[in-house]
This record gives C-alpha cells, structure tokens and sequence, in this order.
C-alpha cells in the first residue's frame, strides 16, 4: 500500500492543506510587515516576536464573530460564496512543479487546470455581492467580473506564448526546458504581461477597485462578517502564492538555478525562494502605487494589453516555426 | 433596485447613498447620488450632521469665552480661526497689538496651514488608493504640532491668540524648532514630487477631473485653493493685508485649468510659499511685548460691527460680530469657505463617474463641521 | 474702479437710501447701503454684472424687525460692500438664488435659523437643521438668550 498512487495522492492532499493554510497566515503577515515598514513604522510588534503570532489571533477572533446574515439576502449564496472563492484555488496546488521530483499530480495538462479553477474565484465574487442585497457590494462584484475577464485574456495570451515555446502543457516539462536559461531572458514582454495580468486577476493594488476601500466601502465583502470576510481573505492571499508560483515555473525556472547552476540548494528552496520574490514584489507595488480609474483599468487591458500579447504569441509562433 | 413604475418602464437610474459613514468623505457629509450605471446624473448633498449651534453659542457668551470655540468651527486650521476671531475683537474694540505679537501669530497661522494641508495631501492620496504618502505626510505635521504644543499646550485646537497678543511669549527652543522643520520641508519637497506628484496614475486620476470655471466659482462664492486653481488669484492675505502680510514677500499660485490636478499643485505651492513666509517672519521678529497689557478681563466693545476676514487653508473665512456695548456680542456669524466650496459640487459631479466623485471631493478639501457649525 | 462705478449705479437707483461710508474699512466694508426689500433683486443684477460674487447672506434679529445682510465682494484689493435690507417679521423677501446660484444654501441657512422664507427659491428645505425641524435657533424667542435690542439701540 505505501508507495501506490492513492497515498501519495492522499499524502499530498494533507501536505497541501497544511501548507496552503500555513501559506496564507505567513502572507498576511508578511503584507503587515511589508507595508509597516515601507510606511515608516514597524507594523505588528506585540504578539509573538515581531508579530508572527498575529495572523494567528486575528484569525480566532474571527471565529469569535457573529455570522452577521443581512436582511432579503440570499443565504444560500450568501454563505456559498466564501466557500466557493477559497475550495477552488487549493486545488491549483496539485499541479506546481514544488521540486524536480515533488509534484503531486503530474498532469500532462496542469497548465490547463490551474487557470480553469482559478477563474472561479469570479463567479465566487459575483455571487458573494449579489447575495448580500446591498448595492455597493453589487457594484464591487460587478466591477470585479468585468476586470477580471478583461484581464485573463492577456494572461492566457501569454502564457500560450510559453506554451508554444515547450510544445507542451505540463508543468514539469516547462521547469525542465528551463535548465539553461530562464523564460523570463526570452520572453520578457509575455513575463511582464503575466505579472501585470496577475495583479489584476488577484484584485490586488492598483488594481483593486474590487475591493476600494475608500470608494465602495468594501466592495463585494462589505456585508460579510467573521469567518465569511477571513475566508475570502485568505483565499487573496492562496490566490496570490498560486499566481506567483505559476510565474515561477512559467518564466522564472521554477526549481532550476540559475543559467543551470543550482550551488547545491534543492530545488524546492530556489522554487520557494524565487515565488516568495515574486509575492514581495506585488506587495511592494501595492503600497507605492495609487489606484487606478475602472475605465482607465478597462481601457488599458483592451487597448493595450491585448494588443501587446497577441502580437508576441505572433511573434513566437513565427520563431518557434521557423527554428 | 431596477425600479418600475405604472407603465412597467425600465428605469435605470438608481439612488446611491454616499452615507454619513464613509471612509472618503472627510466628516459627517451625506450625497445623495443619482446614477446613472456608474455615471452621476445628479448629486444632492445632505449636510447639518455635525451642527453644534456655535452661532447661538456666540450670543450667549463673553467674547473672550468664544475662544475655545473659535477653533472648533475648523478645527485643521484652528489657529487661524483663532487667529481670525481675535483679529475681529481687536478691530471691534479698537485694541493696538505688540509688533513682536504680530509675527508670532503670522508664524503660528503658516505653521497651522502647512499642517492642514499636509493632512489634506495623505488623505486625499489616501482616498486614490495610495496608502503610504499619508504616513509619510502625518510624520511631518507631527512635527508641526510638536512645536505648536511646546508654545500653546494643544495639539489641534488651539486658544494660543488673546486679544491683544498671545498667552505664552516664543522661546529660543521655538525658533530653534522651527528652523529645524523648515529645512528637513526642503528636503522633503522633493520626496514628495517623486512619489506622488510625477506619478502616471496619480496624473491619470487627478487630470482633467472636476473642472471648475471661474464664473462658476464666482457663483457660488468659491475662495481659497479650488479658487486659484481656475486661474483667480484672489487671496486675502494680498488683497485686505492683515497683522504683517503686507511686510512679507510671498507669492501666490494659481492653476490654469481648475481641474483636481491644478488645485493639488496649488497646496502644493502655498506650502512652499508659508514655508518662506515663516522663514522670513523669523528672520523679522522683533523684541518687545507678546500681550498688551491695557486690555479688561470684561471686554465690552462700543456698539457696530467688524466683519473681519482672513485667509484660512480653505479660503476666505470671516467672522461677523455685532456688538450692542456689552460684553458679548448680540450676534456672532461665521463666514466659511467651505460652504461654498461644497455647494459647487450640486453643478461638478453630473456627469462624472463615481470614482471620480471621490477624487473631485477629496480636491476641494471640505471640512464638515466647518459648514455645519 | 468697480467699486465707485457700483456706487454711482446705487445712489441712481435708490437716492435716498442710506449709504454709510467707512473709508478705511475697519467694519470691513468700504460702503454699505440699505435697501428696500422690493430693491435687493436690482441690486443683486447690478452687483453680479459688475463681476462680484456673493460673500455671505445673514439676518439679524432686532424687536422690531428682521435685518438681512448680504456681503458681496469681488476679486481687487479692499472691495467689500454691504447690503442691507429692513424685513419684517412676517415678511417675505424675494430670493436672488437665479442671479448667483450660491444663494441658494445660503437662503437656506437663513431660513433654517431665523424662519424667513424667499420667494423664488423652490428648494427650502432645512440644510442644518434636521428634515422635520420646526423651530428657528436664532430668534431671540428661542432658547436662552442674553439681549434682545430695537435696531436703534444699536446702529442709533
């Protein structure tokens, strides 16, 4: 029995629960610290050294809350929605290339599943801000379809254009391909497409009007309370490590070193080192940049974004063909 | 929310209700928005949340227990309104003020106005979506207010000017503070521009958004910053010199266009130039009295009326009192600029999209319980 | 300058009204005429095509009768004039909000405070008061109140 596949599918499964719940807590830790200490101040000190134990705490008083149910909601949907926007995103774990041999599940066609279950997060979104009866939740939630459909698309661009490049959709195929030089040093325009996109797709600054503090109150989760608004929290945040690690083993070489030296590290360390990178680099963006307008954000995924991407998956398709 | 009337029309106007909680509007102020989709069709603003009834308060006491109140109309620039309220007494009585008095308070009102407009310049970044300006704004008014502490005892509402000069006399442990701020500001300038003011979606927020013509201001009886940025330059402190102004070299800058982005650069530049106006005064003060002593505890002025104005952060404010020979007034008004500035949103948001309404509010730099009294 | 020419306009349209000088603005205006309530529309026409905009509207409340001050100003150095107009009790005057829109929250407020209604002006509702307010604050009938003068015995 030890060393068939269903263990270690069940082995992994835990793996990846333990490690996607332990993910989020040290990211919203992380964000504090991050945003403290670009603001000048050192963000959470009190609980725990240097506030480590922080998330921890604010989670359990979460928990504490009341489960506040507005008036006329719908709630079926109303407590689907936090369930629907976090279960999804766990599953994109299965597929990352985490070292050259630790993968849970192999498939010849992981890069399919990971963008599949992530677009349900949007309809997560929609029915959290349609169930809460409440029009400023609608308009977060309807803003957030908008935005979020409009930014897949120069992501799916490019990322076919690396694709391309492997002839294949697995993810450790595309690691491997990468142990001479990273994607990032061939690709650059698709690279920078895909981390603009990902912002966008994880409604993260600036491009969170999803979620406008200061313009819609909250967005979609005004009306949620307790354990509903801790759910979708975390759920950003897995979200984001899910992203970031996309990015890593599309264009950054996953587990690979550096130009093929790897100095001995496993793979598993340069693979968490280089998305932990990638996720401090969104921090960092969020906290220096303003937000911007919805139509600017539209006009800019359409008109510019679209454009770029397909005319770099041309133009890959035109070097892979002719080489 | 898709509303159907009799002749089961498909009306796509819905009411918003940008409420008395909100994180963006700066006090108790209530819009009643008309969208329009994510358009404003009409823009109705509901306010009287924060009336304290300071002009029925006015009646009712001796001038010289209005003071505190003074303050409180608006309290981000409290001590020019308290400035203001003594500078009308004085007028009213017909008091003389110490030359040492009069530069101590000019000091006073510039250091106040640079920290009401650094407090406006965080949160309306802050409103935009970027969070960090307004920590690094706060850390330099905390050192406004440090020097403002150390003389008056306050932090924001401030009884530092009687009639007749002010309470406490400045020490060298004053000065030294304030020579000290103003050159860490000049260093700042620059950190600021970098970060905000050359940003290319701070641009892309602020242009062009919530253009305001000149003969609209002057309907609506806009002053201050929102009327300078129109291309006015309209400024009390130039156009009725009170207390020193007329001794001080300073500019005054205007917009060209009247948008968001023309009124930032204006506040801006005003606290580039209050820098220099405090600069000079330092330089300028003399030795002598800080209070004259020949004023009574019971100040009753001869019967009239001053209607005194002075230049607040948001414009032109003025207190109007009418003396009937006794030792308060029979009837105290304010005028505040705010109340203006706000009313020119009835005809500003149509025709704008929401988020923009959040910029254009944020622009003109209201303070509620200023228009509320 | 603006200010002489809206003087001479005054003293066309209204001659024998009193026009009390201050020429070194201590009371903060460089003139101030009162005119009859029939009048403030022509004045308010006259002051808005000479370029001035409107400072304030505030009413004074004397035993014998309302008192409305309107402050108007414009954009030169030291051009502050007064206006004034007698209005009685129960008297409606009429409202200047179609000549300078801001006249409107300002007609409003003195409303709310004093309860004295402007024809003309559709909006009335309370603006600081709260929507089903009754009472008028500012009347020396109202609330606890130190003086209560005639007019004479103040401006003689």
């Amino acid at each position: 029995m030890f060393g068939s596949e269903w263990f270690r599918l069940i082995l992994g499964l835990l793996i990846v629960l333990g490690f996607a719940s332990l993910n989020a807590l040290f990211l919203v830790w992380l964000e504090r610290k991050v945003a403290g200490h670009i603001q000048l101040r050192p963000g959470p000190m009190e609980v725990g050294p240097h506030g480590l134990l922080q998330t921890i705490m604010d989670a359990v008083k979460l928990m504490g809350k009341e489960l506040i149910l507005p008036a006329k909601a719908d709630k079926r949907l109303f407590f689907l929605a936090p369930v629907l926007v976090f279960m999804p995103v766990l599953v994109g774990f299965l597929v990352l290339p985490f070292g050259p041999s630790m993968i849970i599940r192999d498939m010849n066609l992981g890069v399919l599943l990971v963008f599949a279950f992530s677009t349900f997060t949007v309809l997560a979104i929609l029915a959290g801000g349609w169930a809460s009866n409440n029009k400023y939740a609608l308009l977060g939630a309807v803003r957030s379809v908008a935005q979020n459909v409009a930014y897949e698309i120069p992501l799916l661009l490019a990322v076919m254009s690396v694709v391309l490049m492997v002839n294949s959709l697995s993810f450790s195929e595309i690691v491997r391909s990468q142990k001479t030089i990273w994607f990032i040093f061939v690709q650059p325009v698709a690279g920078l497409i895909y981390l603009i996109s990902a912002t966008a797709e994880t409604n993260r600054a600036p491009f969170d009007i999803p979620e406008a503090e200061s313009e819609l109150v909250a967005g979609f989760h005004t009306e949620y309370s307790g354990m509903g608004f801790g759910l979708f929290f975390l759920a950003e945040y897995t979200n984001m490590f899910i992203v970031c690690a996309v990015a890593t083993s599309l264009f950054f070489g996953g587990w690979n070193g550096l130009f093929g030296i790897s100095l001995g590290i496993p793979g598993v360390f340069w693979f968490l080192f280089k998305t932990y990178m990638l996720i401090f680099i969104l921090m960092w963006v969020r906290w220096t940049f303003p937000r911007v307008r919805f139509d600017q954000l539209m006009n800019f995924s359409w008109k510019v974004m679209i454009p770029i991407s397909l005319a770099n998956l041309v133009v890959t398709a035109i070097v892979v063909k002719l080489i | 929310m898709a509303e159907q009337d009799s002749t089961q029309e498909y009306r796509r106007i819905y009411t918003l209700n940008l409420g008395p909680q909100h994180p963006s509007t700066h006090g108790v102020l209530r819009i009643l928005l008309d969208l329009d989709g994510e358009y404003i069709v009409k823009a109705d603003p509901v306010i009287g949340y924060g009336h304290r009834g300071h002009e029925k308060m006015g009646e009712n006491r001796q001038y010289k227990q209005f003071l505190p109140n003074a303050s409180r109309l608006d309290y981000l620039s409290g001590m020019i309104f308290n400035h203001g309220f003594v500078l009308a007494v004085e007028k009213l009585a017909g008091i003389e003020v110490p030359e040492r008095a009069k530069y101590i308070r000019v000091i006073a009102s510039e250091l106040n106005r640079i920290s009401s407009h650094l407090l406006w310049f965080g949160t309306y970044i802050m409103d935009l979506g970027g969070f960090t300006p307004f920590l690094y704004a706060f850390d330099d008014r905390e050192q406004i207010l440090d020097i403002l502490d150390s003389v008056s005892g306050s932090r924001l509402t401030y009884s530092y000017c009687r009639f007749g000069g002010v309470t406490r006399d400045v020490d060298s442990k004053f000065i030294e503070m304030t020579r000290a701020f103003l050159k860490r500001m000049g260093t700042r300038w620059a950190d600021y521009d970098d970060l905000v003011t050359k940003n290319i979606i701070f641009i892309h927020r602020t242009r062009d958004v919530g253009i305001i013509d000149p003969e609209l201001a002057r309907q609506y009886g806009v002053t201050g910053p929102n009327l300078r940025a129109c291309g006015v330059a309209f400024d009390v402190r130039r156009s009725e010199p009170y207390e020193v102004y007329d001794r001080l070299d300073f500019e005054v800058p205007t917009g060209s266009r009247g948008d968001a982005l023309d009124r930032y650069n204006v506040r801006f530049k005003e606290m580039q130039q209050s820098c220099r106006i405090i600069e000079q005064a330092l330089d300028q003060l003399p030795e002598g009295d800080f209070l004259t002593k020949k004023v009574p505890q019971k100040l009753s002025p001869p019967k009239g009326e001053v209607y005194a104005a002075f230049e607040s952060s948001r414009g032109l404010s003025a207190f109007y009192l009418v003396s009937d020979g006794s030792p308060g007034p029979y009837r105290c008004h304010i005028r505040v600029p705010s109340f203006g500035n706000l009313n020119v949103l009835n005809e500003v948001l149509p025709r704008t999209l929401v988020a923009d309404a959040i910029s254009i509010l944020g622009s003109i730099d209201v303070v509620i319980p200023e228009i509320d009294r | 300058m603006k200010v002489k020419e809206l003087e001479a306009i005054m003293l066309e349209k209204f001659p024998d009204a009193p026009l009390r000088r201050d020429e070194t603005a201590m009371t903060g205006a460089l003139w101030s005429i009162a005119v009859p309530v029939s009048g403030i529309r022509d004045v308010a026409k006259a002051f808005g095509s000479a370029g001035f905009f409107l400072e304030s509207i505030t009413a004074l409340d004397f035993e014998d009768t309302f008192e409305l001050v309107y402050h108007f100003n414009c954009y030169e150095p030291k051009s502050r004039l007064v206006v004034r107009m007698l209005c009685g009790h129960d008297q409606v005057p009429p409202s200047i909000c179609d000549i300078f829109r801001g006249a409107g929250w300002l007609e409003r407020e003195v409303h709310d405070f004093f309860g004295i209604s402007f024809s003309g002006n559709t909006d009335m509702r309370p603006l600081l008061l709260p929507e089903d307010a009754d009472y008028h604050p500012l009347r020396k009938t109202f609330g606890k109140v130190s003086a209560y003068h005639k007019r004479e015995e103040i401006y003689g």
